[in-house]
């Protein structure tokens, strides 16, 4: 059976969909990104009195400076009762063999997660579970879970990161043309598109023009389904798991994304 | 001190011979499979053969890469691939994708280079790589001097970090606005730079225009002034980037650099950089340059705001493909408009001079006032003996 599994912007919304939902993946303050809230070790103490499995998110890359914050986040994290540690980093796989600390990894390295002999060397390497890239078709992730060892995330629902810098491009522009800010969120627009676009201390993210909605695909056995509430009212984003549980269509426009559009990359 | 291998790209054949003969210690190219630059010419298997053999001779490298994130379908044929590039004898093979470690272990002898596109940034990350297998690891361009400094200190392998060329706005690999924007896969070698193209920047419903629009761009790497600081650092491999590029920029890049390489390795103490070195490379390059990352600069300073607009690079002027010492005539070939009474420099890996055009001739040897055809053959006459592949450019 597949877990229904949020990604949420804050404990009160938890506590709104805690019975629709199996899991939650929790970002971690100052060592993750792409995502638009991000939460405490408190918090997710916190969280973990809701019982359902918390995965806590620690995937942005890890310049070498930050190492010991890393360590110090790590050696917190893992006497906690989560379910597991999804990484970007591969100094976590290193520091999980150093430090012989039990809790789970997720190897989550976005768009790199993209075929089954990849997920199983890492499954090798102790990341027993695999949250595979928004840009497969829906035959290869199934195809992927025919052949991996891997447990398996795939996103579902919510806007998809599609870029992510070391540079903030928004203040770089503002300062550069001497401009005012007013509100945020950013976005860029191009050709009748809007994508956010969030400067955070860590970089920047820009997100999908569309919310990707595949929630009326069988994914068969695979085994958590992502919905993420990053942008979305909490309301909405209820209503959309009440609507998945009661399996109906939500409100928003199916998008599927890649699930069925094989990209190229050879155009000759 | 130990002096860093000279690392440049090469699109094809030609300019895998141009940039060893320019004084590059080892080039990387991409064969026709699983490489991320699938629109460039690539080399097939006969030219990969011809081009191991020709830098073995000159007892130089060649780098093959592997560096795609693979799909399930690139992953069956992987095995067969390298099996290929190892009986080719190449030196090594840049990869991304870690399934294929394994796989080259147990049916090659291949060595492991790691792709920046790991973003490879930290002690620990490269230490995990090191006890997988890997030789070398090409560092994220992310990573400040200190960074690679701490790095090579802690962690014993070879590290190479980039010198020159165009830089990921993104951390590499984690970018897919191509993907999205274009429908061509970023980590598969289809990349459409969408990084270049000009946005509409927006805070609510308020427009944020400024001069210029929008772009992720960032101004070129260039550390040409930076190079005994890098050399210090002790990375092994100095790498240039550029696989799409020219024969001329090609040959202009890793000249300069060798100079300045060799000039500081010979006479440390007594170095001083040679700003005149910035002049050559600023003339081929189209668009400004900085040192990025190594300096630890992400602000305001380090972003291109001009968009896809580019200048275009008229000075090379042709190619020498042969000379005849009794006639002095160097058969050539053109790239660009010029004609009798021009200004032009000759140029080849150790050697250069300038020249009035003033003999100048068809193919059949009829004088001539004008190139001005695509690749048209002229003869003309020269001062002193040249070689073939050297180069002629505007003063």
């Amino acid at each position: 059976m597949n877990k229904i599994t949020a990604i949420i912007n804050n404990l009160e919304e938890a506590k709104e969909i805690n019975d629709l939902v199996d899991a939650y993946i929790m970002p971690l303050k100052g060592l993750s990104i792409n995502y638009h809230h991000t939460f405490s070790l408190e918090e997710i103490e916190t969280a973990l009195k809701l019982n359902k499995e918390i995965f806590v998110s620690v995937n942005k890359n890890i310049h070498n400076d930050e190492l010991p914050k890393l360590k110090e986040a790590l050696t917190k994290l893992t006497k906690l009762k989560i379910s597991g540690i999804i990484f970007y980093d591969i100094s976590i796989v290193n520091l999980k063999k150093k430090m012989t600390f039990k809790t789970p990894l997720v190897w989550a390295q976005e768009h790199l997660t993209t075929n089954y002999g990849t997920v199983n060397y890492w499954n090798e390497k102790g990341a027993q579970y695999a949250y595979l890239s928004s840009e497969l078709t829906k035959r290869e992730i199934l195809e992927i879970k025919e052949n991996s060892k891997s447990k398996l995330f795939v996103n579902i629902f919510g806007y998809l990161p599609m870029f992510t810098s070391r540079r903030h491009l928004v203040k770089n522009y503002v300062e550069t043309f001497d401009l005012k800010e007013n509100a945020r969120p950013a976005k860029l627009s191009k050709e009748g598109n809007d994508y956010l676009i969030e400067d955070t201390k860590l970089g920047t993210t820009v997100y999908s023009s569309y919310i990707l909605n595949a929630t009326e695909e069988d994914f068969k056995n695979v085994d958590y389904l992502v919905f993420n509430s990053n942008f979305i009212e909490t309301k909405d984003f209820k209503e959309v798991l009440t609507d998945y549980k009661n399996k109906k269509p939500n409100k928003y426009p199916k998008n599927l994304g890649f699930m069925f559009e094989d990209t190229i990359y050879k155009v000759k | 001190m130990k002096k860093p291998e000279l690392l440049a790209p090469a699109g094809d054949l030609e300019r895998l011979k141009i940039a060893l003969l320019y004084g590059a210690d080892a080039v990387y190219l991409g064969g026709n499979m699983f490489n991320l630059r699938a629109n460039a010419n690539n080399l097939t298997e006969e030219e990969l053969k011809e081009g191991v053999e020709f830098a073995h001779k000159l007892n130089k490298k060649i780098y093959i890469t592997v560096n795609i994130s693979m799909h399930n379908k690139e992953l069956v044929k992987i095995k067969e691939y390298l099996i290929t590039l190892d009986k080719l004898n190449v030196d090594a093979i840049i990869i991304t994708d870690p399934a294929i470690i394994p796989i080259a272990k147990k049916y090659t002898n291949l060595t492991l280079h790691l792709s920046t596109q790991t973003s490879s940034l930290n002690k620990e990350a490269i230490e995990f790589w090191k006890n997988e297998g890997v030789e070398r690891v090409v560092l994220a361009r992310e990573c400040t001097k200190e960074d690679i400094e701490d790095i090579k200190k802690n962690v014993d392998i070879e590290l190479e970090v980039f010198i020159h060329g165009a830089m990921c706005a993104s951390y590499s690999g984690r970018c897919v606005l191509s993907n999205f924007l274009t429908g061509r896969d970023a980590n598969r070698g289809g990349c459409s730079q969408i990084c270049r193209w000009d946005f509409d920047l927006y805070e609510g419903d308020n427009h944020l225009e400024g001069d210029k629009p929008f772009t992720f761009c960032t101004k070129d790497l260039s550390m040409a002034g930076f190079i005994p600081d890098l050399i210090k650092t002790g990375a092994d491999s100095f790498k240039i980037e550029g696989r799409m590029r020219s024969a001329y920029y090609i040959a202009t890049i890793v000249r300069t650099y060798r100079k300045i390489i060799d000039e500081y390795c010979q006479n440390p103490e007594n170095y001083t950089y040679n700003v005149k070195y910035e002049q050559t490379l600023r003339r081929v390059a189209n668009r400004d340059s900085i040192t990025q990352f190594f300096n630890g600069d992400y602000s305001k300073d380090v972003q291109y705001y001009n968009g896809r607009e580019e200048k275009t690079n008229q000075d090379f002027i042709g190619i020498v493909l042969d000379y005849d010492d009794k006639t002095k005539l160097a058969k050539v070939e053109q790239r660009n408009y010029f004609k009798k009474g021009d200004k032009i420099e000759v140029f080849g890996p150790n050697d250069e001079f300038a020249l009035t055009v003033t003999d100048l001739y068809d193919e059949d040897l009829n004088p001539l006032e004008i190139v001005r055809h695509p690749k048209q053959i002229v003869y003309l006459k020269m001062p002193k003996p040249v070689k073939k592949d050297y180069m002629l450019k505007m003063c």
